[in-house]
């Protein structure tokens, strides 16, 4: 059985403990791959949403411009956005092989993610309450499956990076936890760059 | 695990890594004002009541400088051995693009947007 | 692992072996068993389509079975059968190639193929479950939404289950490429093969997920009543034919670069010339790959995006036959000059040239939008994706086959009964497709399940369906050679065919299960030949024997696919009955555990994943004794 070492001293630390081992360096270019494709799903969801924008049976249908209120999508963008600079700090510290600060850090990104899922849950109750729902219409079924799609994708980041947190707790920091909390900070990322264009696209587009 | 060869590093050359990784950090910080400067700036807009193919134009100027923002120093793609990355992520943004404005302007619709 | 040792450890053992397995080889062997039952499956159904057709209004199938055997035809043809088989080889070869121990991602890969086998598996229990699909094999969404039954709900999850373990594949081919190639061993010194499963699986990853999303939405449509597809809630039904040929395209060069890729080391090794042009051929693979991505509307010409867009997506379709075209030349121009050996797969390769040509001709033909409005939805399309698939990926398959066997399973198939296989398919193949040509331009549309006497197209059906049993027996002598070739189980040793150029052959033979007893230094294009010519014949190490890493096995692969295959037989029952379903199923009856069903497949695979992420999974070592003592075996053997 192969052996791993924890919590090395900060002398035997890689510069970049991530992609010290070939194993990480794998994950790494792998990972990247499927962010590539992760891309192009996206997109495919982005242009099914705006091919059916708006696309109702009957005039009683609320659309876009009726829906969206742009002060939570605001409090929300800016909820991610802090997540996505919070994450930034914990590799940042798994870089300086500083463990705890590192699961702090991993921490509070989960807190900002879970607040803006919670929104996220407010805002859908909200059109469900006005009848705009998965069901209503061909334009419901395009934004919930856009926009659920990504808070799919906020979900499962929430379940890694606490899984992470867990996992790691009583473990440490190896070449091999960092290169998962590399993978998952990448993860989350690009969650992130997926709701800038669902901001500008969706929200921002949606109501002018 | 495979084979990982450490050599010890010396305390200058930890003091030096140290260093250039808390520089590294400002720029980061300094990229997450900019992103929240372009995101208010584009709500604003949007509240403000600007002409809209102005909005639209600038909007999604904004969104994807925020975006190489979030690429390059969140994502450390400026960083050495990152190439593939940035392969991978400009062919996906390519084929992104044509998706959408095919789906745009050949599927039977008026103009969504 | 030799046959011997394996009927001594016990038929149990090696089924649990095979099922824990993250070994390459033994996963290349899986792909090449599940693809090779759905290639006979596929095939199947093929001559019963033959069969209906031979003579006018016949009623050997009716007519919805035939919708629902052509539409069963053409997914497990290229899903599960022509895909998989591709797979089988790209794991067989591609580590070897490169010089790797396995791939970057063993556990993905043992994923990949349980996600295909269970996926594959619960697409064709639908036969026994209340009916196929019916919709064609691009099952487009007027159709599919209108489709009675649960046959579209199995196409669009099982589709969507084994589609996860191919993108799962294509990330991994990609990932081992870039990460794992010996010393030495530089972009444009890798094989042909490998570069075009470089290619393929970028085209993969690519491609894929808008298949994912397509089917996501068909399946909400259908399952949880969400309004995509329908037309009186606002839906668009031409949003599934981008969305499925964006994926489609693509995958038509996903099938056939791998093709390419094995038809071009067959050349090189058997008319013993290095391969003509290599780097143009690189770059063709790119750019045809490439290009792949620009010409998805060809497909949709008849719809009515309207003149600018046909000129756009006619003049890319047209760009591809530019580098198709240097690779036709590279290959005969490889051929041109050299020692040529007529083994069974330099048959197929041989025969490969002009068959494709045929196919892409034709295809040309139909870049053309305004004559497309004249093929389309007639046999000459079908004539055309034949010439293409068969011509190009099936003779491939069989090329590498027979090709790639002694790697494999270090036994080498009957050259001779190679031969009657060869031949027979050959002149079935050109027999039952040449004529739909013209069938075509006579104008019998396609998917159409009897046509009337005196038309005009009896004698074409009945050669067509003559060809069809050739091509039916060709199989036949197939599986006889193989079964004699595992039962007589001579072994061969290394470099069977004696003139192998690449990496792979330079291993003894069965390669042993760490591939690799040091990593071999690179020192060209044809490592393997290099040190033929300039060496003593032996790949020069670029390590010293150490002990050396080798990953896990583990069962949460096969754990992970059963839950989604469970997770599906919820999903599809869901809306049974339900007021808010489509009419298509609306009146069955209501399946009030299909929800649970769903939950718990999906808990299944959340708590294998969260098993498998709460380990340190780190693998183990191969001691530098072990493979001292298998290297002096082997010695011993030698002599």
């Amino acid at each position: 059985m192969a052996e791993m070492k924890y919590n090395v001293p900060n002398e035997q630390w890689p510069e970049h403990p991530e992609t010290a081992t070939l194993e990480g360096k794998n994950k790494f270019v792998g990972f990247w791959t499927f962010l590539g494709g992760e891309t192009v799903l996206f997109a495919s969801l982005f242009a099914t949403y705006l091919a059916l924008k708006d696309s109702v049976p009957s005039s009683d249908h609320l659309l876009a411009a009726d829906l969206f209120h742009l002060e939570l999508a605001f409090v929300m963008t800016m909820l991610l956005l802090t997540s996505s600079l919070t994450s930034v700090y914990a590799v940042y510290h798994m870089r300086n092989n500083n463990f705890s600060k590192m699961q702090l850090w991993l921490a509070v990104t989960v807190l900002l993610g879970a607040g803006f899922l919670a929104l996220e849950i407010y805002e859908f109750y909200e059109y469900v309450h006005l009848g705009h729902t998965f069901r209503s219409s061909a334009f419901g079924s395009a934004f919930y499956i856009l926009i659920g799609t990504h808070g799919f994708h906020v979900i499962i980041g929430l379940i890694w990076i606490t899984g992470l947190i867990i996992r790691n707790a009583t473990r440490g920091l190896s070449v091999y936890t960092a290169a998962k909390v590399n993978t998952a900070a990448l993860y989350w990322h690009f969650i992130d760059v997926v709701w800038v264009f669902i901001f500008t696209i969706v929200y921002l587009l949606g109501v002018i | 695990m495979a084979e990982l060869e450490v050599k010890s590093m010396t305390e200058t050359q930890l003091r030096n890594l140290r260093r250039q990784r808390t520089k590294e950090m400002r720029l980061q910080l300094t990229g997450f004002g900019l992103m929240i400067f372009l995101t208010f700036m584009a709500f604003g807009m949007v509240a403000l009541d600007f002409d809209p193919t102005f909005i639209m134009g600038v909007v999604m100027l904004f969104a994807f400088i925020q975006v190489i923002l979030q690429f390059y120093y969140f994502m450390h793609m400026k960083d050495q051995g990152h190439d593939f990355a940035k392969l991978f992520m400009i062919v996906g943004m390519f084929f992104a693009i044509s998706f959408c404005v095919t789906f745009i302007y050949i599927v039977w619709i008026g103009s969504p947007i | 692992m030799s046959q011997a040792t394996a009927q001594k450890r016990g038929f149990w053992s090696v089924i649990w072996d095979y099922m824990t397995t993250v070994d390459h080889k033994k996963i290349a062997i899986l792909y090449l068993i599940a693809g090779g039952f759905f290639f006979v499956l596929g095939g199947i159904e093929a001559m019963l389509i033959r069969i209906q057709l031979a003579v006018p209004n016949n009623d050997f199938l009716s007519a919805g079975l035939f919708n629902e055997v052509i539409t069963m035809h053409g997914t497990t043809m290229i899903f599960l059968a022509a895909m998989p088989l591709l797979f089988a080889f790209m794991n067989a070869t591609v580590p070897l190639q490169i010089g790797a121990r396995d791939v970057a991602f063993p556990f993905l890969n043992s994923l990949g193929v349980w996600l295909f086998i269970f996926g594959g598996i619960f697409l064709n229990l639908s036969w026994f479950l209340g009916g196929a699909p019916d919709a064609g094999w691009t099952s487009y969404a007027s159709l599919s939404i209108a489709s009675p039954g649960h046959g579209v709900d199995f196409y669009a999850l099982g589709l969507q289950v084994s589609g996860a373990g191919t993108l799962i594949s294509g990330i991994n081919f990609v990932t081992t490429i870039i990460t794992m190639r010996a010393p030495g061993m530089t972009y444009m010194r890798m094989p042909l093969m490998t570069w075009t499963t470089l290619v393929a699986g970028v085209l993969i990853v690519f491609a894929f997920p808008p298949l994912t999303i397509g089917l996501f939405l068909l399946i909400f449509d259908r399952m949880f009543g969400s309004n995509f597809f329908i037309v009186e809630a606002g839906g668009n039904t031409i949003i599934w034919e981008h969305l499925f040929w964006i994926f489609g395209h693509p995958e038509v060069y996903i099938l056939i670069l791998p093709a390419f890729g094995i038809f071009s080391e067959i050349f090189a090794t058997f008319a013993r010339k290095r391969l003509f042009g290599y780097s143009a051929m690189v770059f063709a693979t790119v750019l045809i790959g490439f290009f792949g991505f620009m010409v998805w509307a060809h497909h949709m010409f008849t719809v009515g995006l309207g003149p600018t867009a046909n000129a756009i997506f006619a003049l890319a379709t047209m760009a591809i036959a530019v580098p198709t075209g240097i690779k036709i030349f590279n290959w005969i121009f490889t051929i041109w000059g050299g020692s040529i050996e007529f083994t069974t797969p330099m048959m197929y390769a041989l025969a490969f040239i002009p068959s494709f040509v045929m196919g892409g001709v034709t295809g040309i033909m139909q870049a053309v939008a305004p004559a497309d409005y004249q093929y389309h939805d007639s046999y000459f399309i079908v004539a055309h994706f034949h010439y293409v698939i068969v011509g190009g990926v099936v003779f491939a398959l069989l090329a590498g086959l027979h090709y790639y066997w002694p790697l494999m399973f270090a036994t080498m198939l009957n050259e001779k009964l190679g031969k009657v296989t060869f031949w027979l398919f050959f002149i079935g193949f050109h027999m039952t497709f040449l004529i739909q040509h013209f069938l075509g331009l006579w104008g019998m549309p396609r998917r159409v399940f009897t046509y009337l006497d005196g038309q005009g197209y009896n004698a074409a059906n009945m050669i067509s369906t003559i060809g069809a049993l050739f091509m039916a027996l060709a199989v036949i002598v197939l599986v006889i050679n193989i079964i004699m070739t595992l039962v007589k189980n001579e072994k061969v040793g290394r470099d069977p065919w004696g003139d192998g150029r690449t990496l792979e052959w330079s291993l003894p033979l069965p390669v042993p299960y760490y591939n690799f007893a040091q990593i071999p230094l690179i020192r060209g294009l044809d490592a393997f030949w290099i040190e033929k010519k300039e060496g003593n014949g032996e790949m020069l190490p670029a390590e010293s024997l150490e002990d050396f890493h080798m990953p896990n096995n583990s069962i949460i692969p096969f754990v992970m696919s059963f839950g989604l295959f469970v997770a599906s037989f919820g999903a599809l029952y869901f809306a049974s009955g339900k007021e808010w379903a489509i009419d298509a199923v609306a009146d069955l009856p209501e399946k009030p555990w299909a929800f649970w069903v769903l939950v718990i497949g999906l808990a299944i695979t959340f708590i294998s994943m969260i098993t498998r992420s709460f380990k340190d999974d780190l693998g183990y070592y191969v001691t530098k004794e072990e493979v001292l003592r298998d290297l002096e075996e082997r010695e011993r053997g030698a002599k």
